[in-house]
């Protein structure tokens, strides 16, 4: 046992001089790993030599880990990672082979199926033989067309080398460790205890997504929390800590009274730009921000979700009202009502671009149409650009959000009027309550919990607009004149376009605080709602 | 709402609803019927106006039909010309002739041969030039014209009367159109990149979607069941803790992610591969809540039982709770398969170096149906390409799908 660990010590020792054609994040954080279960493992030695309860635990978690590391960082250094992305050649070269091979496999699917049916039948199961078969066949055909021997050569190149062979070694030792002081009768022998054997079998289970958990997502917000406070460019060297200056910066205003209507910079704090221009109580004023571009954004997002949040909320109580009444072919609505928040979001926008077109769009063609048989409607004489005149353009946004969204909101609904007791109904029926009474005093009511938690929900979608606007905004994103500039899209040129990453990530956390503030309302409202019984 | 009120007023409402329902229904389908059409739409037909959800082709005729050869020959009609009743084909584009305009009504239009006129020698003055007046025959009846322009127009033949032909300004003419869908927008989007075919390289970004999304559902299967099943079935240590932090993790909105994700993508090198889009979603919080909510019904007596028969967890896990965890499994594989499939905002981040080798579909279309769009009905086809495969699964999978969302909230 101790040779074992020691072994992997030494081998781990070996390995950690050669790693120097890495990242510098990742080989501080190799180097650290090595350091920590350099320690651990000499603690679990000691531990192991004195036979402690607890050292097989240590010694166990240490090899596990250390084995994860070492397997991923083997595949790194095969290539292993990035051939997943070469592979996309070998799949488009191979597609029809592929195709044949999931055709095959869902053979064996519905073959399996017929069998669970009737598993007497001799049928169903020669078919599922002749659907693994011809998955087979069609795998052999994929592997021959999608012509792998790029792959393997650039794997084989690589395994020679002495740091790939290290880290082998250091994978292989450890998974041997780890298998080896798993076994029950060196449980057995170190008395272990029936919780410490939940303990660990808990974690080996919860371990690939745990692991997968702290490094791509628990890692990575507390970085972001770091790097807001550095100023810190994409590539470069150019990172050094600011303090909350990059905060300060994102929210600075100032206002300032000016002479002249249409004053400029010149009357704010130097650093400031002209926000808004304002008339109070007959004194011109000037509101100037450090950062005009994401007070913008912020003023059309409060805007949007003014607008975009009831566009795509009361529809859906309205029609998931008429929904629960369950005359025949509601289902068949409520698919065909879902079908735009399933469609994906770069479909849609092409669609809609082209509806909003200025010439030959529908909606202008509608709108004249409508215009000539209903003679209050006013069609604009020459075709309305939408998408890039500044006073429609946020509006078609809000058209494009609602319209993908309300089908999922009546589904949520939907949910919501389950739960309404049918006695309500009945008795309104007795009492000879119309159906608008029984809406607005039945319903609407009893599904306020669900309002809430469908507007909230909403308020956190529209808050994060990015997607349409990318897609559709014109002559630029965000355009015109900034007239569809979102937070997230201002957050997105800042860090990918200014190459400005600390300060991005202050405006990803100021937006982070907005969220939370409606998640944060749906999480009282959601214990109000269980002490209070949900009766209203 | 009730159902069972009878009498006039209750059907009059029944019907009202049923129109309100339509109409939704017609504002939720027409714009994927406009994309349907497009995407079969010639790319002279996308800027015509009105617009059409029917796609069109010219009509032609074939060229001996009417005394030439060659390539078949576009029919035309002259809308409001009495004198010029039917079908007309355009046999040649490139004729040379002369615009006549009559003396006494300067506005009107004579398109004649080039060499048709005669010269009466005599001279007009119009907008300071001096100008010769012809003689020029009118329909039938000669009259006093000037010759405004030499150019270049269409010889026209009737398509009934192949001997009868005109001479006339091509857009004095209405193209004549019927039902023609074009196919090979989808073989021209697919096609390899290169402007020659006018391939835009749809079929790589294509492929390279199916990988990513499939990689992506497969992996997230895998660790929410075993997530799942540590969390509901394994008192560990620290469990609660854990599951706390996993609640939370939904709070956080992607947005705060993107900037360090990135970072950790540049430190390994990840940029600008597929595997950017898939290993750091293969973890999902809320797949694995799922996938717990499930196995904390099914009866532990199952479990039990198998524990003293001296299963070990995973086979139990395997054998016994995964078989019996089909309908979660489905719903998980539904909404990852949304998910990475329509997934824009990483791709963007993630894949930027330009090499369309390694975009994926969403990516693909965005800059091809960008701002300075050309080819609407490939982009369109595209976009056609790009929205069946989620509906169809959403269609296929609407049980698990509509029930979950209902309870999940996620989007």
């Amino acid at each position: 046992m101790i040779g074992i660990v020691a072994g992997v010590v030494s081998m781990l020792l070996a390995s950690r001089t050669g790693d120097d054609e890495l990242p510098v994040a990742i080989k501080l954080f190799m180097q650290v790993f090595s350091i920590v279960v350099t320690v651990a493992h000499l603690v679990a030695a000691y531990g192991v030599f004195r036979g402690i309860r607890r050292a097989r635990t240590v010694s166990l978690i240490t090899n596990y880990l250390l084995f994860v590391v070492a397997a991923a960082a083997l595949l790194h250094q095969l290539g292993a990672f990035t051939a997943i992305g070469k592979f996309g050649t070998g799949l488009n070269k191979a597609f029809l082979p592929f195709l044949v091979i999931v055709v095959g496999l869902l053979w064996v699917l519905v073959a399996g199926q017929l069998r669970a049916k009737n598993p007497l039948a001799p049928g169903p199961n020669g078919l599922r033989k002749a659907g693994w078969g011809l998955a087979a066949l069609a795998g052999v055909w994929f592997v021959i067309a999608s012509d792998p021997s790029g792959m393997l050569s650039t794997i084989a190149d690589r395994i020679t080398q002495p740091v790939t062979i290290g880290t082998l070694l250091v994978a292989v030792g450890a998974a041997l460790a780890t298998r080896f002081m798993w076994q029950r009768r060196v449980a057995v022998h170190f008395g272990t205890t029936a919780a410490e054997e939940q303990t660990l079998s808990g974690l080996a289970f919860l371990s690939p997504n745990l692991i997968g958990f702290m490094f791509f997502f628990a890692g990575p917000l507390l970085f972001s929390l770091v790097v807001s406070f550095f100023e810190w460019k994409t590539t470069g060297t150019g990172r050094s800590f600011v303090g909350i200056d990059n905060y300060v910066r994102a929210l600075s205003l100032d206002v300032s009274s000016a002479d002249a209507a249409n004053a400029g910079n010149e009357v704010l704090k130097p650093g400031y730009q002209v926000l808004m221009h304002m008339d109070w109580f007959g004194q011109n004023w000037v509101l100037g921000a450090r950062d005009v571009e994401f007070w913008l954004s912020l003023r059309n997002i409060t805007i949007f979700l003014v607008l975009a949040v009831p566009a795509s909320v009361l529809p859906a109580l309205v029609l998931s009202s008429i929904l629960a009444s369950r005359l025949p072919g509601m289902r068949v609505f409520r698919a065909i009502y879902f079908v735009p928040s399933v469609a994906g979001v770069i479909g849609v926008a092409i669609i809609w671009g082209q509806l909003f077109q200025s010439t030959v769009g529908w909606i202008n063609y509608l709108i004249l149409r409508t215009g000539e048989i209903l003679p209050f409607v006013d069609p604009p004489a020459e075709g309305h650009p939408w998408l890039s005149s500044n006073s429609t353009a946020l509006l078609s946004m809000v058209v494009v959000f609602a319209w993908m969204n309300f089908g999922f909101n009546t589904v949520l609904y939907l949910a919501g009027h389950q739960s309404i007791p049918k006695e309500l109904y009945e008795a309104a029926d007795i009492d000879g309550a119309n159906v608008w009474q029984v809406f607005r005093k039945i319903t609407v009511p009893q599904l306020r919990n669900t309002t809430f938690y469908v507007l909230i929900t909403t308020s956190i979608l529209a808050l994060q607009l990015f997607d349409i606007v990318w897609i559709l905004s014109t002559p630029e994103p965000g355009g015109p004149n900034n007239a569809t500039t979102t937070p997230v899209l201002a957050l997105y040129e800042e860090a990918f376009q200014g190459n400005d990453q600390g300060y991005a990530s202050a405006l990803a956390w100021v937006l982070f605080l907005i969220i939370f503030g409606f998640t944060f309302a749906q999480f009282r409202q959601q214990k109000d709602g269980a002490t209070s019984g949900g009766v209203s | 709402m009730s159902v069972k009120r009878k009498g006039p007023k209750a059907t009059a409402i029944r019907v009202l609803t049923y129109v309100v329902l339509v109409a939704v229904a017609a504002i939720v389908i027409f714009p994927f019927v406009v994309a349907v059409s497009t995407s079969f739409k010639r790319p002279t037909d996308i800027f015509t106006y009105p617009p059409s959800l029917v796609p069109k082709q010219d009509v032609t005729v074939p060229a001996d039909q009417v005394g030439t050869d060659g390539d078949p020959v576009p029919v035309f009609t002259f809308p409001g010309r009495d004198d010029r009743p039917g079908e007309w084909a355009l046999v040649d584009a490139d004729a040379p002739l002369a615009e006549f305009r009559p003396l006494d009504d300067l506005e009107r239009i004579i398109v004649l041969d080039a060499a048709a006129g005669e010269r009466t020698g005599a001279t007009i003055t119009i907008d300071g030039e001096e100008e010769d007046v012809f003689l020029v025959d009118d329909g039938g009846t000669q009259v006093e014209a000037y010759r405004s322009r030499l150019t270049s127009g269409g010889l026209f033949v009737s398509v009934d009367d192949p001997d009868t032909s005109v001479l006339d300004l091509v857009n004095f003419a209405t193209p004549s159109k019927e039902f023609g869908p074009r196919f090979e927008n989808f073989s021209e989007v697919l096609a390899e990149r290169d402007p020659e075919t006018n391939g835009k390289g749809v079929g790589r970004s294509l492929t390279n979607t199916v990988l990513v999304t499939i990689l992506v559902v497969l992996g997230q299967i895998i660790t929410s069941i075993l997530g799942g099943y540590a969390f509901a079935r394994v008192q560990f240590r620290g469990r609660s803790t854990v599951f706390l932090m996993y609640l939370g993790s939904v709070m956080i909105p992607f947005v705060v992610l993107i900037i360090p994700l990135f970072q950790l993508m540049l430190q390994l090198n990840w940029r600008d591969n597929l595997v950017a889009l898939i290993i750091p979603f293969t973890f999902t919080a809320y797949g694995t809540f799922l996938m717990r909510q499930f196995f904390l019904g099914i009866p532990a007596e199952i479990e039990e039982a198998a524990l003293l028969d001296g299963a070990s967890r995973s086979t139990i896990l395997w054998k016994v709770m995964v078989p019996l965890a089909r309908p979660a499994i489905a719903t998980l594989a539904t909404f990852g398969f949304l998910y990475a499939w329509n997934s824009f905002f990483w791709p963007l981040v993630i894949i930027n170096s330009g090499n369309p080798d390694n975009a994926v579909l969403s990516l693909t279309l965005s800059t091809l149906g960008g701002r300075s769009s050309t080819d609407t009905n490939l982009v369109f086809a595209g976009a056609i390409l790009a929205m069946t495969p989620p509906i169809l699964v959403f269609l296929f999978a609407q049980r698990y799908f509509v029930e979950n969302s209902a309870s999940s909230g996620l989007k």
